[in-house]
């Protein structure tokens, strides 16, 4: 079985005390801990303005599952960000040097991961862990 | 200014040929410029006893819109089959599963939207905090 780690530490000055959280989980298939997701997609892009863009297709084989996406946005102009879409819903903001890590259940085919870049170009990079995808068979 | 870090670490030697290997470093900043978030809500726990059901976790007119807020999720849940549904906005973003963690952006990008759980069975406990972008 592949056996991926992620591990978040979270610290802050913000109150009087100091504030540090930290946890670890193997990426597991949906249900079990007897088998990991051996799956994984991954890609660098340059995101222009003015145009939503699909990031991931939603498809039947990650129906219920525990797919797991990151994404980082590597742009450096704070002012920059992209908007995460989940079929057609704004999820939240994701502005320059910001990451997140979050589930995605692709329950229906409309459950694309979108993303739109507002304030220029933004740079990102992300990884998709999943299971049960087969490859598209060639049209051509 | 208060200063907060998320630091996400991946590792795994098994699933590609090559070890995978990656970290990133963010400082939670307010949207569009680069002061810190002086707001939390503080690590809580939420178990949604008995008969269970959907859970607003977060209400999206408590929180201004069109922010860079934060939120860590945690199940803590150690039954592999149980996992929370999370929904923003009434759309599913996924499953948390036993064990699993999350860090979600969350714009509150209008009054509704919510930030809910759902949990898959009765007596499930989360752990959650919300970084607030005022």
């Amino acid at each position: 079985m592949a056996t991926t780690t992620a591990a978040v530490t979270l610290s802050s000055d913000l109150m009087q005390d100091t504030l540090s959280v930290s946890t670890e989980t193997t990426l597991m298939k949906a249900g079990t801990t007897a088998d990991g997701l051996d799956q994984v997609r991954m890609g660098y892009n340059k995101v222009p303005t003015g145009t939503s863009f699909d990031l991931l297709d939603a498809t039947a084989a990650g129906a219920d599952k525990a797919s797991k996406v990151l994404i980082s946005n590597d742009t450096t102009d704070e002012t920059y960000y992209i908007t995460i879409v989940i079929d057609a819903k704004e999820i939240g903001r994701l502005y320059a040097g910001d990451w997140m890590f979050i589930p995605w259940n692709q329950d229906d085919a409309t459950h694309d991961l979108e993303v739109t870049a507002f304030g220029g170009t933004n740079t990102i990079s992300w990884w998709c862990w999943h299971e049960g995808e087969t490859l598209p068979t060639s049209a051509d | 200014m208060a200063t907060t870090t998320a630091t996400i670490t991946i590792n795994s030697t098994d699933l590609l040929s090559d070890e995978l290997s990656l970290s990133t470093t963010a400082t939670l900043t307010a949207a569009g410029n680069s002061t810190g978030l002086t707001d939390v809500s503080g690590l809580a726990r939420k178990t949604v006893a008995g008969a269970h059901g959907q859970y607003t976790l977060f209400d999206g007119s408590d929180y201004t819109a069109d922010k860079a807020h934060k939120l860590y999720l945690k199940n803590i849940s150690t039954t592999a089959s149980e996992f929370f549904l999370v929904t923003v906005n009434a759309e599913d973003v996924g499953r948390l599963y036993a064990g699993d963690w999350a860090l979600i952006p969350w714009s509150a990008h209008d009054n509704d939207c919510d930030i809910k759980i759902d949990p898959s069975a009765n007596d499930m406990t989360l752990e959650y905090m919300l970084f607030i972008d005022e």
